[in-house]
């Protein structure tokens, strides 16, 4: 039934997880691209490992905590999963401040899909900060007999742009993970190039301590 | 249910020149199925509500509340056919501490399926059911939320957020305060439907439960389910519109 496609388990250890405070680093991710495109099922496929073939459509916004390790680090990935349509703009683009790392998603089936990828990285120009690590990801690559934009095309833009590039399947599980984790990775290199590229940071260890806890590192202090 | 539409017919048949031109039997299918639905799902509510237990064992917690209204509700609407014009979606957990709706109704456009106009709702209960600091604790995980996201804290009731929410889409979504009996009305569910709320929010007033039930204090007309939709329905422009509602 429509009504509980994606409704998630409500259990108070959800509820603590997400705002609980422990970890190295927090990590804000988006994503965004057209509606019905699959962000909503890529991030369960992510977070929960499951799939389900009926669209509930997104209300506005949403969002689900998952932590990952790296170099013994605990990462906090804060995972915000948008609605495409225009009527959510105000809502959404609010949510794009100190966002660190988006997956842009298209849906390899459908043209308008790709087309308005230019416009969604414009978005991204206009409301996120200029060091935000862009993944684009054309979806649903499961449907091959229905492809409408090929790989190459994809890859193409994405160079133009200046993104990363994964074909993905949130059904058949098909580089959901790498395309998370490949996100990470170059936030975290993003990061040790700032921290290099700035004197006043480079004077102090070039391992950056920890900071406390409490309040969660925005961009400058990462050494994963 | 022919005979019963035509008849619905000529009761509205001053509405109908106001209604969408090519949706026009929809709208009155609609405004007729949502009534039907609405009335179960109170009705079967308001069983609950009214329950007492000789031993007093059974109290029913306001989450279980809102899911029997709602899976009430979900079960007509299947039943009836009604989700494809008009659905109902049920927020996740985190989307209850983000914008304070437990579940929001939207009549949807054809063949876009997107929404046209949406009501945003969030149930009150009375006090002595309400687990203590419920808002204090949602306030508490809504700040650290917002904090990670290195988004800016303003303190807000989870009333508040919906309005906000309501309003960041525009004039066509209404938040809707549900209330699960009130004060001197136990049994009964009531409403109050406004796109206009904003206008208070960050201002000298709190906007919760209180602040909403003062819109009922004297009043002694209310609209029904049915006239609450045909009034969304047949309504057109920006304007204003804050109603009082008895479902039950
Ligand atoms: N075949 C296929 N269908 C998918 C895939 N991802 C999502 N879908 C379906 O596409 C529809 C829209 O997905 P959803 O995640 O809600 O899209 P969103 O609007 O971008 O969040 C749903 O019916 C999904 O089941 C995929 O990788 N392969
Ligand atoms: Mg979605």
């Amino acid at each position: 039934m429509e009504l509980y496609g994606k409704m998630a388990a409500t259990q108070d250890n959800k509820q603590k997880e997400s705002s609980d405070q422990n970890f190295d680093y927090m990590f804000k991710l988006l994503i965004i691209g057209n509606s019905s495109v699959g962000k909503t099922s890529f991030l369960f496929r992510y977070a929960d490992d499951t799939f389900t073939s009926a669209f509930v459509s997104t209300v506005g916004i949403d969002f689900k905590v998952k932590t990952v390790y790296k170099s013994d680090k605990r990462i906090k990935l804060q995972i915000w999963d948008t609605a495409g349509q225009e009527r959510y703009r105000t809502i959404t683009t609010a949510y794009y401040r100190g966002a660190m790392g988006f997956i842009l998603m298209y849906d390899i089936t459908n043209e308008e899909s790709f087309a308005a990828v230019q416009d969604w990285a414009t978005q991204i120009k206009t409301y996120s900060w200029d060091n935000a690590q862009v993944i684009l990801a054309g979806n649903k690559c499961d449907m091959d007999e229905e492809r409408i934009v090929s790989v190459d095309s994809g890859r193409l833009l994405a160079e133009q742009l200046g993104f990363e590039y994964f074909e993905t399947s949130a059904k058949d599980n098909i580089n959901v993970k790498q395309t998370f984790e490949r996100l990470v990775d170059i936030i975290c290199d993003k990061m040790s190039d700032t921290l290099e590229a700035d004197p006043a940071v480079s004077t102090g260890t070039p391992t950056t301590r920890l900071s406390d806890n409490t309040t969660p590192p925005q961009q400058s202090d990462c050494s994963c | 249910m022919n005979q019963k539409y035509l008849q619905y017919e000529d009761k509205t048949s001053i509405f109908r020149t106001l209604w969408a031109k090519p949706s026009k039997t929809s709208s009155a299918d609609l405004i007729h199925l949502f009534s039907d639905c609405i009335r179960a799902a109170s009705s079967r509510t308001k069983e609950y509500l009214l329950f007492r237990d000789p031993e007093n064992k059974f109290h029913p917690s306001p989450s279980t509340l809102s899911e029997i209204f709602l899976m009430t509700y979900v079960q007509h609407s299947s039943l009836l056919n009604l989700s494809d014009t008009f659905n109902c979606t049920a927020m996740t957990h985190e989307q209850r501490i983000l914008l304070g709706a437990h579940w929001v109704w939207a009549v949807l456009d054809q063949p876009s399926k997107n929404p046209r106009i949406q009501i945003a709702v969030h149930v009150f209960h009375l006090p002595e059911r309400t687990e203590d600091n419920l808002e204090d604790l949602s306030l508490d995980i809504y700040s650290d939320i917002m904090r990670m996201a290195g988004m800016a804290v303003v303190e807000r009731t989870q009333a508040e957020r919906m309005v906000e929410f309501c309003s960041s889409i525009g004039r066509d979504c209404y938040a809707l305060f549900l209330f699960f009996g009130r004060q001197s009305d136990e049994g009964n569910i009531y409403g109050l439907l406004s796109n206009n709320l904003q206008a208070a929010v960050g201002k000298c007033v709190r906007i919760d439960q209180v602040f909403i039930d003062h819109f009922f204090k004297g009043a002694k007309c209310f609209a029904t389910s049915s006239g609450m939709m045909q009034t969304l329905v047949g309504k057109e422009g920006d304007d204003p519109l804050t109603m009082l509602v008895k479902f039950t």
